[in-house]
């Protein structure tokens, strides 16, 4: 490694750690200077004793949370990968089906949350499906587009061998449609977020979104932005671990 | 030498009479019906076992469609028909080995797996997959890239690589569709001549395509041109030097000048 190679690395969280400092100040002053009410914005140190509080109420709710998230995204993931597949193998399937997917993909999933509150209830159930409705379609039209990109020289080249499909499936379309599919999922990820917390919003006893209505209805600023730093470390957290398994599909970059 | 590539060598004139290596009769194509593009019109020829025969025509005169149906990847048109080594062509046949135009490696696989790739694909048992494997590296001077990916190899060394993932199979008739068509012109005379060495010792009927006057006289017994679309076989050319051929001794043989000239009219190149 050079000299210069070090430098960049340690540039890449001096340069942003500078500029979060700079905000944070700016944050703390602004408040102070023009008199801003705290139930409007909490100066920042409000905010970081309240989170700081508020631990364990947080981690628990952050939990509830990451569990919507973790299974709504891998029903996603599964479900859009075999939908995938099977709508790429199977073109009759595909002409029945795919309208309806367009149709499904272009709706508000947003306003299919009380329908899952009244089906599924209050519970984790409903805030589940809603991850997976919203972190579904992306995964879905990913995998079919990296199946349908694999290069047809290499299809033939499969059957010049004579492979059967099963082979040429396993050992050319997987790895082949993989770059697309980890693409899908780094999409689907803030999409399973955004599900399980709107899922949270519209009807919940538990998990961050329900923290922050409850922090918003009592007037608790700084609760509610304590909430949403939660909210952002566990996005954060959960995409960092789907860029972790992009990464081991180096030929992406290729 | 290795056995993966070697049969006896010998040194004769490689016309060996008796069944044809591969046999062309009557084969047309045409894409997308009736109304659609007429690709091939009549294709009649036939190569004996052992042969060296290049196929040269003018970009679009239908040679990969040619070697797409002696493959059997795609049938031909009605009332033609390919035979290998004898036997009628029906779907890919497993005496056959291709190299298409554009390289087939998988961008994933290292060279190694890559070359072991149709070997497992056929159920082959892994030891002897080794064995072939390491008679075929040193072979096409891929020893130290066994482990690298094809990303990492020059397009030298791929088109190599690709020769090896055919010759893995041990197949006895081998299709070659400008396997050193991108390289420059030192590289692909390098190439040629490893790829003669190859064939002087396994002796398989070779049809090859290329768009290079030089290089089909310097590897053929036969050299066949054909015409513009629809493509047909214009001129079948023996090509009568000795062997074994030194690129550059070759090419100053008077009669490669000729060659040179004969096959350039033919193909429309004014000299
Ligand atoms: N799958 C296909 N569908 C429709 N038309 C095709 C198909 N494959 C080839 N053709 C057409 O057939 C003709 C011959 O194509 P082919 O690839 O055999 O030419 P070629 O002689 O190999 O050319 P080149 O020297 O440039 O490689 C072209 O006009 C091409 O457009
Ligand atoms: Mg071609």
């Amino acid at each position: 490694m050079t000299a210069v190679d070090r430098n960049a690395r340690w540039r890449q969280f001096v340069d942003p750690a500078i500029l979060f400092v700079i905000l944070a100040i700016l944050w703390e002053k602004a408040v102070d200077v023009f008199h801003i009410k705290p139930y409007l914005l909490p100066p920042l140190s409000k905010v970081v004793t309240a989170f700081w509080d508020t631990r364990a109420t947080l981690l628990a709710e952050s939990w509830v949370t990451v569990q919507e998230v973790v299974a709504g995204f891998f029903l996603a993931v599964v479900g859009g990968i075999v939908l995938g597949f099977v709508l790429h193998a199977i073109p009759p399937v595909r002409r029945a089906l795919y309208p309806v997917i367009v149709i499904f993909q272009g709706l508000p999933k947003i306003a299919l949350a009380p329908l899952m509150i009244v089906w599924f209830g209050y519970g984790i159930t409903s805030k589940v499906l809603m991850a997976f409705l919203f972190a579904f379609f992306p995964v879905v039209i990913s995998t079919m587009g990296g199946l349908a990109s694999t290069p047809s020289h290499l299809i033939e080249h499969f059957k010049a061998i004579r492979a059967t499909p099963w082979t040429t499936f396993r050992r050319l379309h997987v790895p082949a449609a993989l770059p697309s599919i980890l693409d899908g999922c780094r999409t689907a990820m803030p999409l399973a977020v955004i599900g399980a917390i709107v899922g949270e919003f519209v009807g919940a006893e538990r998990g961050l979104g329900h923290l922050i209505l409850e922090a918003n209805a009592n007037g608790r600023t700084d609760l509610l932005f304590a909430a949403l730093v939660a909210v952002s470390i566990v996005a954060g957290i959960l995409y960092f671990l789907v860029e972790l398994a992009a990464r081991r599909v180096w030929w992406r970059a290729l | 030498m290795d056995a993966a590539v070697a049969t006896p060598p010998r040194t004769a004139s490689p016309a060996v009479a008796g069944e044809a290596g591969i046999r062309v009769r009557d084969v047309a194509k045409t894409f997308g019906g009736a109304s659609g593009v007429r690709a091939l019109e009549r294709v009649d020829f036939s190569i004996p076992r052992g042969q060296f025969v290049s196929i040269l025509g003018p970009s679009g005169c239908g040679k990969s469609t040619l070697l797409r149906i002696i493959a059997g990847l795609i049938p031909p048109d009605a009332g033609g028909e390919v035979e290998i080594l004898g036997r009628r062509q029906q779907g890919v046949s497993p005496e056959i080995g291709v190299v298409f135009q554009s390289h087939n490696m998988l961008p994933w696989c290292t060279t190694e797996q890559n070359i072991r790739l149709a070997a497992e694909v056929q159920g082959l048992a892994p030891a002897e997959i080794d064995k072939r494997v390491n008679d075929i590296l040193p072979v096409l001077k891929l020893e130290k890239f066994r482990r690298s990916y094809p990303h990492e190899l020059s397009g030298g060394m791929r088109q190599r690589a690709a020769l090896g993932q055919m010759l893995v199979l041990q197949p006895q008739v081998l299709l070659l569709d400008e396997p050193f068509g991108a390289l420059d012109a030192l590289t692909r005379d390098q190439l040629n001549v490893e790829l003669l060495r190859l064939w002087q010792l396994m002796r398989k009927t070779v049809l090859l395509i290329t768009h290079s006057i030089p290089e089909a006289i310097f590897l053929s017994d036969r050299v066949l041109v054909m015409s513009e679309r629809p493509g047909h076989v214009l001129d079948d050319i023996t090509i009568d030097l000795p062997r074994p051929r030194d690129p550059r001794a070759a090419k100053l043989a008077p009669e490669f000048g000729r060659y040179v000239v004969q096959l350039g009219r033919l193909m429309g190149v004014e000299d």
